[in-house]
């Protein structure tokens, strides 16, 4: 049964009896707010106010009728969760940001602080604000129109007053519309402002004049700073890495002037002078790490369209030259000094590969990792860095718009907690093989050969600044990702990347109440490759409610749950782990709570959620068995750090395949729902719960945790699956680490292969496969991501709701 | 009866010896009062063609602080087979090997002609030579271009087991690992941080750094390996070199406006050094420096970068006024020292316009035995053939350079010795032979000379101990053993031991017999030495006055005179010419610096204290050759009055060679004479001299700089500072026409220093 809820919040029930422990409470709490109404004389406008009032559409409706979890056991939709949409007009809809670059906790916005409040969950951005788009409209022109009061850029959420004035969406400024903007380039018409580009899609690019540069656009930069250790050497990723590098070089992205270098280092630091003209090139050899200088001046950052068949050479050689080396020791922070002298007077990209905890000069680490308190009730220590060396380089980097991506290949704890800074803080991106070894370990090998492919052709973008502003009355307090904060809307981002997100924490300072629409617009300011300074903008548009039930219908599950995520690892760094699970299970708590006591007037017992949070309980449970935060489980220090470092970073449907993975069964794929994608048919398996229960030994089941697809075959399964999938005569002869499925020419293979690819489509980075088999070894890498089932790291779903209640009636 | 000069040119030719007195005063109050000090010049690798030598060990005297060589002088017992030291009179057995010895049947060095004689010691491990070249590549690039042939050239003259390292330097210091394939590898340093030999040593991976090598344990001993990196044997990598030298390019760094180029001499130096020192002490190596201008920045820095600042001239110095000089000096005295300790020897080459610090590094070779060079670019020949010329064979097709050498004294118990002046340092080795009287560098018996060629000659100064009212020794002779141990360039270790005797006289009675056995030309040399040795610590008037006072007490011993009669004033024979080289000597660059560089001191005084005694005399009275249609070419006198219109005249100054077109000559070379076939025969004169010149060309080290030049040429103001002024503006109205060229100077004649000399020798006043 629908029933809208009838019980009407109060002001006065505040959060003061809840528990206080949830990241979600927000002590902020703003009095109403009344601004001036405006009239909005625009059809699009009209239409978007009618949007955020009481029209309630089907979906909402559906969005919030309650479930009851204790009963309603099977909460998946067959396919994986959509983002929810917004409550708007269609042609609002129509012009949003998409989803994926740009989404909002709440899809409806709370008119004030303390109906945020009351609603129990956290307001806030997800940003993927550079990835990679199919289509962009880029626009060329001599004045980019913004707002002369805020600076917004003017985008399809503004008012047009009439022809030559136009109403900030953001702060209500009335602004002139230039002269230029009157003509439309695409419909090559003037005096219909309104249908230029900028007014009809949310995410645009503008070519920038020189006002928005602050030095004519540097050249692209590269430089490869690589672990030539011993232990380096054992691994075998240099071999591989100047392949790859080699085999990729053309899709660097720049142009004539890119300019690339690279340094190598062990107990000391060599550099490379790949002047045009030499025979060969020069190896450098700087001896003093502890007062690193540059050897050779102008010759070690090259133009590499000149010095190409250097550069080859160098790679050609590299894994040669180090091969016999007993050398063990590490001196990676004084390569990464020299790596920022190289760099700073263009800034650029700095890669690193490191394969072992550095030992000599400064930024020097030792082992904080006993194995065997891995699994302690103390509780995790040393989630944060052992030293600001690695922090004060970011920092010094990102002023100089150096970025640092890290490459961790390592078999032993290398103390991603200290190194990762060297990222977080210079807007960065974190890459880590635990247990490379380029034969023991081929499945890592696979992966990072593919994701070197994709590193070394994304995208890129220099010297990034990126701003958030939000209308009038909403104001930014927490960023998450990796950056530096300049100032309180604005991040710099020495490097920007297609494949990074970011997250913002955001408050409602004064009402929204004389607007019907919250705007929030990214503007990503940045150098490309190609030396041009380019503003990417995004503007998302959401509607303002006023009613309890408005918040929670549009309460966006994934979104909420991957903010909260990062708020959790914050808290388990600066506070504690069990704080941050238990901030985690009183979010539940706490919605469960709110929604009863203010929404549903349902009494019966059980806990009661709106559908739009169904899955809630679920995801949070899985978060709590995450590496990142789960106790209980020897899990190593690294690899939890990363599981951190990846919350931060990873865009929203990557974070949430590896909170929560989804399941299919393989073995019976029906036409049912089938996709035809050119010639090929696409099956659709249905979504299954992550609990062996939904297992069978007769079965085959793909567990999809966004970078790793686990096939895990069961014992009894049909042999045919075996033969024509897996191109095995039998069960038995499945070979352990098997990490490919063959192009067999079989109709059930095509079939599978279909599905693979088509989930492998879209992303980024190509996930491994690993094809597990029903016996001891699934029990390490398969099972432990069935969380609704009870395991080492935590309990069941059930016993999960069953602690929720018990918390509730206390 | 052989006179005096056969007797001490025999004695030259084969032992290489050259005493200021043949014959020796037998008290120390006569030999103080002979004024010139008995000591001698010593060329203890001299050339002998004539003297394989021998495949066995010396014999030595088994007192433990004597340890004299078994030597002609000895008085042999040969029935018991027992030998007495001639300095200790220790009676010694002979060893075993010794045993079928009879006067019939002696070795070698028991017979008078081997008074030298060459021992080949085989026990030792065979140690390779090094040679290490430390380039300055802050040059122009037509400097470095040509400095590269020069160097890919020398490859090819280098002993081919020869080991071969290259470091090059500019604002850094790049230590070059040879043995890479594929890629060039070297070791850089920052050019401004002063770093021990260790840190050196670790940071070029030859040895374990403490934090890398295990607790408390020493460091790892040398990896041979890890050596070979930067020290290869020429013939497995001249290939390498070759392109690696090729490859060199000019410093990189940028040099702004108004500035010099940083150069990080010294810290290349001590890399050098350090490098040696780690890998292979005591063995025969050479550091090759070259230079295109000042070191400007770190330790050694000899002037800051900034041009406007220029380098510290010789007034700079007497003004107190030169910055870097003593804290430089320090530096490179400190670096030579330890070099010198590792019997390592370090050449300069300097090629530049401009001074490039050779005062302040030229202990770098003088402490060494190294060679110093200087020249103008690296694309002349002057520096191009003499480079090559430091890789020339002798007779033998061995090198004419050895290494490592440790010159030991050993004297009779009459004479001790006083102290050296040359290319080397002292070992500190006290003893019974050693005099309290320093007289150069002394209070030792052995010194160290790191690097030696045959003409390398030291000065050598002794003092006579006996009493005044003893009687002349019995056997009536003083002995001086000089041995020398040294690396041959084929690598084998020798030892060449000259035994010299020489008699006693009684300076009262027989003053005329030592007199006559007075060595002119070597005590002139060697006072010489002691000026210019007393010049690089006192002031110039002072070393000149010391001079003089010298020259009046010998004129006054042995001149004849009537008192305060100075026409009376006569030298003999043997003296005669003495006073002329003072006078000559006292005009040298030696002791007058102000028309020269202090970089040019320097250098001009390097050449001086190694040179033997004819390049000596040279370099104190240049030869002056005239040529005319009168005659056959004749020395003439070192005087303007040889300056004639109608003679071509060829000077040898030993750094300049110059070839001087007297005016009547030069009209005829600018009618074109030599061309036209009637006038052959000035065609034959104009070239006589060249022909003369290219003689001394071909064969001296350094190459001279070589001059053409005629009567009023730019040029001719080399000739004109040289020759006596004895026609001068000031006097030369007053002599007739055609006798010569007045020189405009207030230079004192010969013949007024000469009437002042003759005065003052005269005087009873003094
Ligand atoms: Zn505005
Ligand atoms: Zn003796």
């Amino acid at each position: 049964s629908y029933g809208y809820p009838s019980m009407q919040p109060t002001y006065g029930q505040g959060p003061a009896a809840l528990t206080d422990a949830s990241p979600a409470h927000n002590p902020y709490g703003q009095p109403p707010y009344q601004q001036y109404s405006q009239p909005f004389p625009n059809l699009s406008q009209l239409s978007a106010a009618l949007g955020g009032l009481s029209g309630v559409p089907e979906l909402e409706v559906e969005a919030l009728s309650p479930i009851n979890l204790m009963q309603e056991r099977c909460l998946l939709p067959p396919r994986p969760l959509e983002a929810p949409e917004p409550n708007l007009s269609p042609d609002l809809k129509k012009v949003n940001c998409h989803p994926q670059t740009f989404r909002s906790t709440l899809t409806s916005i709370p008119q004030t602080q303390a109906l945020l409040n009351k609603a129990r969950l956290p307001l806030g951005l997800l940003l993927h604000p550079f990835r990679d788009l199919q289509q962009l409209p880029v626009i060329t022109s001599n004045t980019i129109v913004r707002c002369r009061s805020c600076r917004t850029y003017i985008n399809p959420f503004v008012t047009f007053l009439d022809q030559r004035r136009w109403k900030c969406n953001l702060c209500y400024r009335v602004n002139d519309v230039p002269d230029e903007f009157m003509y439309n380039p695409v419909t090559r018409s003037y005096g219909e402002p309104h249908k230029r580009p900028e007014v009809q899609n949310a995410t645009v690019e503008f070519i920038a004049s020189s006002d928005y540069m602050l030095r004519p656009p540097q050249p692209a930069a590269y430089l490869f700073v690589l672990d030539v250790s011993h232990n380096a050497v054992e691994s075998g990723y240099l071999k591989y890495f100047c392949e790859s590098l080699m085999d990729n070089m053309d899709k660097l992205p720049g142009d004539t002037r890119t300019r690339v270098g690279f340094v190598t280092f062990d107990n000391t630091i060599h550099f490379y002078n790949l002047q045009e003209g030499l025979s060969q090139p020069q190896m450098l050899v700087v001896s003093d790490i502890d007062d690193v200088f540059i050897p050779s001046h102008d010759s070690l950052m090259v133009n590499l369209k000149e010095s190409k068949e250097l550069v080859k050479d160098l790679l050609t050689s590299l894994p040669g030259m180090f091969s016999q080396s007993r050398e063990t020791h590490s001196a990676l922070g004084p390569a990464l000094q020299a790596a920022f002298k190289l760099m700073s007077p263009t800034g650029g990209r700095v890669t690193v590969f490191q394969t072992q905890l550095p030992t000599l000069g400064a930024g020097s680490l030792q082992s904080r990792e006993d194995p065997n308190q891995r699994s302690s009730s103390k509780g995790v220590q040393h989630l944060g860095p052992a030293t600001d060396f690695y922090k004060k380089f970011a920092l010094d980097c990102s002023g100089q718009q150096i970025g640092v991506d890290l490459f961790l290949l390592s078999s032993q704890y290398t103390d991603l907690a200290s190194l990762g800074c060297m990222s977080k803080y210079s807007a960065g991106s974190i890459f880590y093989y635990p247990s490379f070894h380029y034969i023991q370990n081929p499945a890592q090998l696979e992966k990072f050969q593919k994701d070197l492919e994709r590193y070394i052709s994304r995208k890129i973008g220099f010297e990034a600044v990126m701003r958030i502003r939000c209308t009038k009355g909403l104001s930014i307090h927490t960023f998450h990702g990796n950056f530096f904060v300049r100032s309180t809307d604005l991040l710099s981002l020495a490097n920007v990347n297609p494949d990074s997100a970011f997250a913002v924490q955001m408050s409602i300072e004064d009402s929204l109440a004389d607007s019907s629409l919250a705007c929030f617009q990214a503007a990503l300011l940045y150098t490309s490759s190609k030396g041009k300074r380019r503003i990417r903008v995004h503007t998302l548009c959401l509607p303002v409610v006023n009613q309890l039930s408005d918040v929670y219908a549009g309460a966006d599950v994934q979104a909420i749950t991957c903010l909260l995520a990062n708020m959790a690892i914050d808290r388990a760094i600066t506070s504690s782990l069990s704080d941050a699970r238990d901030a985690l299970t009183n979010a539940v708590v706490d919605l469960v709570t709110a929604y009863k006591s203010n929404v549903s007037n349902m009494q019966q017992s059980g806990l009661v959620v709106p559908t739009s949070m169904c899955l809630f309980p679920i995801y949070i449970l899985a978060l709590l068995k995450q590496k990142a935060l789960r106790t209980g489980t020897c899990t190593r220090l690294d690899e939890r750090v990363f599981a951190m470092c990846e919350f931060k970073t990873q865009p929203l449907q990557q974070l949430m395949r590896m909170v929560h993975p989804d399941l299919y069964r393989l073995d019976k794929l029906s036409d049912q729902g089938v996709l035809h994608l050119n010639d090929t048919v696409v099956p659709q398996p249905h979504l299954l719960h992550l609990s062996a229960e939904n297992l069978s030994r007769d079965g085959v089941f793909l567990m999809d945790c966004g970078n790793v697809f686990y096939l895990w075959i069961g014992k009894n399964c049909n042999e045919m699956f075996i033969r024509d999938v897996l191109g095995c005569p039998n069960y038995a002869s499945i070979p352990p680490n098997m990490n490919h499925i063959p192009e067999l020419e079989t109709p059930l293979s095509e079939r599978v292969r279909a599905f693979l690819d088509w989930l492998q489509d879209n992303r980024a980075f190509s996930s491994m496969m690993l094809v597990v088999k029903d016996d001891a070894s699934a029990k390490a890498t398969f099972f432990p991501y069935l969380v609704e089932d009870r395991s080492e790291s935590g309990s069941s779903y059930h016993e999960f709701l069953e602690h929720i209640q018990q918390q509730m009636s206390k | 009866m052989t006179t005096y000069q056969e007797f001490i040119q025999q004695n030259e030719d084969r032992d290489g010896v050259r005493f200021s007195w043949n014959l020796w005063p037998s008290s120390r109050l006569e030999a103080t009062r002979l004024v010139v000090p008995v000591s001698c010049l010593f060329t203890p690798l001299k050339e002998r063609p004539d003297l394989p030598p021998v495949q066995y060990e010396p014999v030595l005297c088994s007192r433990a602080n004597c340890k004299a060589v078994l030597n002609p002088l000895c008085q042999v017992d040969f029935r018991a087979k027992i030998w007495a030291c001639n300095f200790c009179f220790q009676r010694n057995p002979f060893p075993p090997s010794y045993a079928g010895i009879s006067e019939v049947n002696q070795p070698a060095e028991l017979m008078p002609q081997f008074s030298t004689i060459e021992y080949i010691v085989q026990r030792g491990a065979v140690a390779p030579l090094i040679f290490l070249y430390v380039v300055d590549t802050c040059l122009e690039e037509e400097d470095l271009q040509a400095l590269k042939e020069s160097l890919q050239m020398s490859l090819s003259l280098l002993p081919p087991n020869a080991l071969v390292g290259l470091i090059t330097f500019g604002r850094m210091v790049q230590v070059h690992e040879l043995s890479c394939e594929g890629i060039a590898k070297s070791y850089v340093f920052r050019g401004t941080k002063d770093l021990s030999s260790k840190q050196i040593q670790e940071m070029l991976g030859l040895t374990k750094s403490p934090a890398t090598g295990q607790q408390g344990r020493p460091s790892a001993p040398q990896d041979a390996e890890a050596i070979c990196r930067f020290l290869q044997p020429v013939h497995r990598v001249d290939m390498n070199l070759t392109d690696l030298l090729g490859e060199l390019q000019r410093d990189p760094w940028p040099v702004p406006q108004g500035k010099r180029p940083l150069r990080s001499t010294g810290v290349a130096l001590t890399v050098a050094v350090g490098l040696l020192e780690g890998t292979y002490p005591n063995t025969g190596a050479r550091v090759m420096l070259f230079i295109g201008g000042p070191p400007t920045q770190g330790p050694g820095m000899v002037v800051g970068d900034e041009l406007k600042t220029p380098i510290r001239s010789w007034h700079d110095i007497q003004k107190d006024n030169a910055r870097h000089l003593k804290k430089a000096t320090k530096y490179y005295e400190a670096m030579s020292n330890r070099s010198a300790v590792n019997g390592h020897c370090i050449d300069i080459y300097a090629c530049a316009l401009d001074q490039t610090g050779l005062l302040e590094m030229k202990c770098l070779s003088n402490f060494t035995g190294g060679h110093i060079v200087m020249g103008d670019s690296f694309n002349t020949s002057l520096f191009k053939q003499t480079f090559q010329r430091v890789f020339s064979k002798d007779y033998n097709g061995d090198f004419r350079m050895a290494f490592g050498g440790v010159l030991e004294v050993k004297t009779s118990r009459e004479v001790k010795v006083c102290g050296t002046i040359g290319p080397c340092v002292s070992l500190n080795a006290k003893g019974s032979c050693v005099s309290e009287n320093e007289m150069g560098i002394g209070g030792t018996s052995q010194w160290k000379v790191c690097g030696l060629n045959p003409s390398t000659t030291l000065g050598i100064f002794f003092e006579v101990v006996n009493q005044h009212n003893a009687p002349v020794p019995q056997g009536g002779r003083g002995v001086i053993q000089f041995v020398t141990q040294y690396q041959h360039s084929n690598t084998q270790r020798r030892i060449r031991v000259s035994t010299i005797a020489r008699n006693w006289a009684d300076a009262q009675s027989q003053i005329q017999h030592i007199e006559s056995s007075f060595d002119q030309e070597a005590a002139a040399v060697l006072m010489a030495r002691l000026g210019v040795f007393r010049a690089e610590s006192e002031e110039g008037p002072d070393v000149l006055r010391w001079l003089d006072r010298q020259l009046i007490r010998l004129c006054q011993k042995f001149g004849q005179f009537n008192k305060d009669d100075p026409t009376s004033f006569k030298l003999s024979e043997s003296l005669s010419l003495y006073p002329q080289f003072m006078f000559h000597l006292r005009r040298s660059p030696f002791l007058q610096v102000f028309n020269n560089s202090p970089d040019e001191s320097s250098y001009y005084r390097h050449h001086f204290v190694r040179q033997d005694l004819t390049q000596s005399l040279i370099m104190v009275q240049p030869i002056l050759y005239s040529y005319s249609f009168h005659g056959p070419p004749e020395p003439v006198l070192l005087d303007s009055s040889s300056i004639l219109p109608d003679r071509i005249l060829l000077m040898d100054t030993f750094f300049q060679l110059v070839i001087f077109h007297g005016e009547t000559i030069a009209q005829w070379r600018k009618a074109g004479y030599q061309e036209m076939a009637e006038y052959e025969n000035f065609k034959q004169l104009l070239l006589a001299p060249l022909d003369d010149a290219q003689e001394i060309l071909q064969t001296r080290f350094p190459m001279p700089r070589y001059i053409e030049t005629e009567h009023q040429g730019s040029q001719a103001r080399f000739l004109l500072s040289k020759v006596n002024p004895s026609q001068t503006h000031n006097n030369s109205y007053a002599w007739g026409q055609e006798t010569g060229a007045p020189i405009l100077t207030d230079d004192v004649s010969l013949q007024v220093f000469m009437d002042h000399l003759k005065k003052l020798a005269v005087s009873s006043s003094t």
